[in-house]
């Protein structure tokens, strides 16, 4: 019967030893109030304290009492883990414990050296102790095992540190998976101009790092790909990556962006084109659209128009589900209803629209009476251009070519009021008056 | 309260002239779009609430436009037995003094006073009605006479015949000035055939644009086989700087349904469509308004007038599309498609909505129809020239000193309308060129002044007649930026579906603007004309086939202006930003801050009293300055 089986079949008996640490412990805490306080705790059977617990005297000392049969389970009070956990967990596996059950207090770097007042640090000290001692009561004996590990990395993340830790581990001759969430690795530091504090240019660094990544054997580069889940343990992780959707042989292309311009998905109504269930909208909506439907019984196609005009008026844009919706409700493809009818009007949007919509004209009166500077004004006072939205979603810019006013050049519609011979410096007040402190609720 | 008879529609007449003259004072305001935007609903309010406050004995009304946009809001006072007096440039605080100078028995204050109406004549009938009993006193007989003011002297009145003088939503107003009488006639005592002889006598040309013959169109539909039949009215005026249509529909909506009804029973259609474009809604609204009060006196609907012929009218609001302005494309968008030309032949008259035959007119042909039909083909003859009979609406604006709408004989030289009906230039600035056709037409020079206008001259002279746009410019405006203007309007508008148009309108965009940047290169300008030839020549629509026009003019007139910015990169007209700088006129500025405080980049410097300069290479060229200076002293070079 091994030590180790026998200590474990008793009931536990804690052995506790304070150690001084020369001056470091005992100069601030009251060693002997604690030496009284161990021995009132259950499952304690020794408490002692010696000048310095990890020297060779010191540890002879659990391993007497231990070996005396009088513990079987060890607590040293004494400094960091980090100094000397691995000291006193060898201590008692030499004497017949399973190293797992030690457990450190640390009073010298979390109690003495850090409060000021003896007293507290007395009471600090009693209170890790106490936890200590009951904590290792409930430690089990554990074994080591060796299994086999993926040697492959996976670094998530392509900024400087990513790349940096890529090409490291690259070189050491492992493999690297390097995932990056946008289309480009870089990530800030490609935005820098400078590094701080050396002032050196950020991009020299960069870029070489970028390319050998790029060119190195071992480096396997995910971009504009996200990590999803992370499965299993240390060496052997099970991780999914999404690669998000490119549809482009990546080595042919050089980036030159043109297709992301250029995308007719890029408002996100991707057609599947005849749904065979109805698509999903609110009770309201559909019965306020059926209302609508009802004067153009027979002429589906008739009514797509007037409808959208209609959804638009009252959303200010197509809202997604809707254009689901009436497309199946009229029986007309979607890619019909969303990409090529709602894209060929000028006054369709996909994309929501702010609370208020400023329709500048930009018809021939009113351009040869200066709107095209009006306009310039408008984009620098809401910090847009036309056609787009402010971020407080307050107001959508667009330029419309003759709202009818052109006797009053230069003219300017916000919602359904038209404003004449507007010039520059009435601008700021105009916005005003449609502006609500403190933003707009949405 | 269906119309049946005779004695039903001289019921409604009678009913309207009291409202249109009644035996108490009435005060009306222009209550169109363009008065709206200038302040008349504050100017009626204003009137409603003073009139009740002085308990004066008063009707205060509303009424559409009258088309001298300059001077709005516009209000009209009516007292019995004296002249109409109009006044402009209303403010709700000068309407509330006019209604306490009424109630107060003070006299009018006549030296706001733009004219003076003294009888009113009804086009259709031809009849006076007398508004002064006997000559007017003292200070009536002061203010000009409306016949006699330069801005409707030269103005020949038909097809804007109510516009301003009627309430637009008042049904028995229009039959007081002589509405449905023609209705009456055409389906009482005339057959299709007879009313589409007489449209052919008259010699009516499409106000649309391309001026083709409406009898021969209306012909062409009638005879060719197939059922049902379709009538529409185009009112998507997309034409940049043209509104008289938006102002026929808010101004006197039931002559353009009688127009319709007319022209669909001499086809033989019984249902019609109105395609209002989107950026009209109050025009909208009216149209929705007159067509319910139509169908609730019989004018429209089922058994018009008692007869046996039905005929039904839909509004179909458009959705922001210049080419929908097409008639295959605005055919295609009300099927509810995109609004794309198609290939004519076939035309619309053999295959139209929905495949069948269809006949559509602009709104100023439909408002042009009753008139001709009541007082017949010759009648209208004698207005106009020869092979331009009748007359046209123009909208005069841009730099002219009068801004508004003018109804004139077709045949009207330039001048008489910018300089006697438009009073001039602005701020006495030289007269450089006048646009007509919208994004189709080209610009005229100085030199053409005296040209007449109708369809035939203004090809010629490599513009067009188009709906009737006409963009006066100063010698502020830059040429080469309106050709480039005009080229991003049609490379905008383009439906894309051929090629010559889609492409080339925009290669010639990026010359264009490259030149306007000052970074044209020698050739651009033959280039430019060689590029427009093809496209005018192989573009599938209208729209490609004339959007060369504006390079095409101006290359023609203003070749000067393309070298200057070619090879001495210097902008004439003072407009393209990257040839010009900013700067103040130290003789002129008093120094008075006001430009100093616009200027968004901080580039003026100075203090009170004491004149401003602007430092260049702070300079964005925004322009404010120059639009707050009241002193001239902004010069731009
Ligand atoms: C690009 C383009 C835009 C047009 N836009 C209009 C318009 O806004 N209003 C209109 O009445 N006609 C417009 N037209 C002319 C019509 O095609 C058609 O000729 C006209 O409506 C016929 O009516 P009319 O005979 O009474 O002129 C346009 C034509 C083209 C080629
Ligand atoms: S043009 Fe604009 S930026 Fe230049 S000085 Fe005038 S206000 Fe300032
Ligand atoms: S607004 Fe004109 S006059 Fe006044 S300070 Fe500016 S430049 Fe001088
Ligand atoms: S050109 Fe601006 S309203 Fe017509």
């Amino acid at each position: 019967m091994s030590a180790g089986n026998m200590n474990l079949n008793g009931r536990p008996r804690v052995g506790v030893y304070i150690c001084h640490c020369g001056i470091n412990i005992a100069g601030k805490i009251e060693i002997a109030e604690l030496v009284k306080f161990a021995e009132k705790l259950p499952d304690v059977t020794v408490v002692r304290d010696y000048k310095f617990m990890c020297s060779d005297p010191g540890q002879n000392i659990i391993q007497a009492d231990i070996r005396n049969g009088l513990v079987n389970r060890v607590v040293v009070a004494s400094c960091s883990p980090l100094m000397h956990e691995s000291t006193f967990r060898r201590v008692s596996s030499d004497a017949g414990v399973n190293q797992f059950l030690t457990q450190m207090a640390n009073i010298r770097e979390h109690v003495s050296w850090v409060t000021a007042d003896s007293q507290d640090a007395t009471a600090k000290a009693k209170a890790l102790i106490g936890a200590a001692v009951h904590r290792v009561v409930l430690h089990k004996p554990l074994e080591k095992k060796t299994v086999p590990v993926h040697p492959d990395v996976l670094v998530v993340g392509g900024g400087i540190a990513g790349i940096h830790a890529a090409l490291t581990l690259a070189e050491s001759g492992k493999k690297v998976y390097l995932v990056e969430r946008e289309p480009s690795i870089g990530g800030h530091m490609a935005q820098f101009d400078k590094t701080f504090p050396t002032l050196d240019c950020a991009a020299c660094i960069l870029t070489p790092k970028m390319t050998q990544v790029r060119l190195h054997p071992n480096i396997e580069l995910l971009s504009y790909s996200e990590v999803d889940s992370v499965d299993g343990y240390i060496g052997n992780f099970d991780v999914k990556v999404r690669r998000k959707a490119r549809f482009v042989n990546e080595d042919k292309c050089t980036g030159c962006g043109e297709c992301t311009v250029n995308c007719p998905v890029h408002n996100r109504i991707a057609p599947p084109e005849h749904p065979e269930v109805e698509p999903h909208l609110d009770h309201e909506v559909k019965s306020w659209l059926t209302n609508l439907l009802e004067q153009y019984k027979g002429r589906a196609r008739e009514a797509l128009l007037p409808l959208m005009i209609e959804v638009n008026r009252q959303y200010r844009y197509l809202p997604r589900d809707i254009i689901h919706y009436m497309a199946w409700r009229l029986d007309i493809p979607l890619s019909d209803v969303a990409l090529q009818v709602a894209t060929f009007y000028n006054v369709f949007s996909l994309k929501p629209r702010g609370l208020h919509t400023i329709r500048i004209c930009m018809g021939t009166a009113c351009f040869v009476k200066g709107s095209g500077r009006l306009l310039e004004r408008l984009e620098r006072e809401l910090g847009i251009k036309t056609g787009e939205t402010t971020s407080n979603l307050n107001f959508t810019l667009e330029a419309v070519r003759c709202i009818g006013c052109c006797a009053l050049a230069p003219a300017i519609r916000i919602d359904g009021d038209t404003y004449a011979h507007v010039r520059q410096d009435r601008i700021p007040r105009l916005l005003r008056k449609y502006t609500v402190e403190g933003g707009v609720k949405v | 309260m269906k119309i049946t008879t005779m004695q039903g529609l001289e019921d409604a007449r009678a009913q309207g002239e009291r409202s249109l003259y009644p035996a108490r004072t009435k005060i009306t305001v222009g209550m169109a779009t363009c008065g709206i935007a200038s302040g008349a609903g504050a100017v009626y309010a204003a009137l409603i609430e003073e009139v009740k406050n002085k308990r004066l004995d008063a009707t205060v009304t509303r009424a559409g436009c009258i088309g001298y946009c300059q001077q709005e809001p516009l209000v009209d006072v009516l007292q019995p037995g004296l002249p109409r007096i109009t006044f402009g440039q209303m403010t709700p605080k000068k309407a509330r003094e006019l209604v306490v100078r009424l109630s107060e028995k003070k006299g009018l204050p006549f030296e706001d006073a733009i004219y003076r109406t003294d009888e009113d004549k009804i086009l259709i009938t031809g009849q006076e009605v007398r508004l002064a009993a006997e000559r007017a006193a003292n200070g009536y007989r002061k203010v000009t006479l409306i016949r006699e003011h330069p801005y409707f002297k030269k103005q020949k009145r038909i097809i804007l015949r109510n516009c301003g003088l009627i309430d637009p939503e008042s049904i028995e107003e229009y039959i007081a000035c002589g509405g449905y009488r023609a209705l009456w006639k055409a389906l009482k005592e005339m057959t299709p055939i007879r009313i589409n002889e007489e449209i052919k006598k008259a010699g009516l040309r499409g106000r649309g644009g391309a001026g083709f013959l409406t009898g021969k169109k209306w012909e062409l539909c009638r005879l060719e086989p197939g059922e049902p039949k379709y009538v529409i009215c185009n009112a998507d005026e997309g034409d940049p700087g043209a509104f008289m249509d938006r102002s026929v529909l808010e101004s006197d909506p039931f002559s353009v349904l009688e127009g319709m009804v007319i022209g669909a029973f001499s086809i033989g259609s019984h249902q019609g469509y109105i395609y209002v474009r989107a950026e009209y809604p109050l025009a909208i609204e009216r149209l929705r308004a007159a067509i319910d009060q139509a169908e609730e006196y019989g004018t429209l609907g089922k058994n018009i007038l008692g007869s046996s012929f039905t005929f039904n009218v839909r509004v179909v609001e458009g959705a922001g599309a210049f080419v929908c302005g097409e008639e295959t494309g605005l055919i295609a968008s009300i099927e509810g498609s995109l609004g794309e030309p198609r290939q004519r032949p076939p035309y619309p008259a053999q295959k139209g909505l929905w495949g069948c035959p269809t006949n559509i007119n602009n709104v100023k042909t439909w408002a042009s129809v009753a008139p001709i039909i009541f007082r017949g083909g010759s009648w209208f003859v004698a207005t106009g020239t020869e092979g331009n009979p009748g007359t046209t609406v123009f909208s005069l604006v841009g730099k002219v000193r009068n801004n508004g709408l003018a109804e004139v004989p077709l045949g009207i030289r330039l001048r008489e309308m910018i300089f006697d009906i438009g009073g001039g230039i602005q701020d006495d600035r030289a007269f450089k060129a006048v646009q007509t056709g919208g994004p189709s037409g080209g610009c005229l020079p100085a030199s053409l002044i005296d040209l007449p206008v109708d369809y035939e001259r203004l090809a010629d002279a490599g513009s067009m007649m188009g709906s009737g746009g006409m963009i006066v410019m100063d010698e502020d405006t830059c040429m080469v930026d309106i050709a480039r203007y005009f080229l991003e309007f049609t490379s905008d508008e383009s439906c894309g579906k051929c090629t010559p148009c889609r492409e080339g309108t925009k290669r010639m965009l990026q010359i264009l603007t490259r030149i306007t940047r000052g970074k044209g290169r020698p050739g651009d300008a033959e280039y430019l004309q060689n590029l427009a030839e093809v496209i005018k020549e192989t573009s599938l629509c209208g729209l490609g086939g004339t959007a060369p026009n504006p390079v095409l003019s101006t290359l023609r007139y203003f070749h000067d202006e393309y070298e200057a910015h070619i090879v001495d990169k210097r902008c004439p007209g003072r407009v393209c930003k990257e040839l010009i700088s900013y700067s103040i006129d130290p003789e002129k500025c008093p120094g008075c801050l006001a430009c100093l405080k616009q200027c968004p980049t901080e580039a003026i410097i100075g203090e009170a009293k004491v004149a401003h300069r602007i430092i260049g290479n702070k300079c964005i060229k925004c322009g404010a300055c120059l639009d707050v200076c009241n002193y001239n002293a902004v010069i731009v070079e």
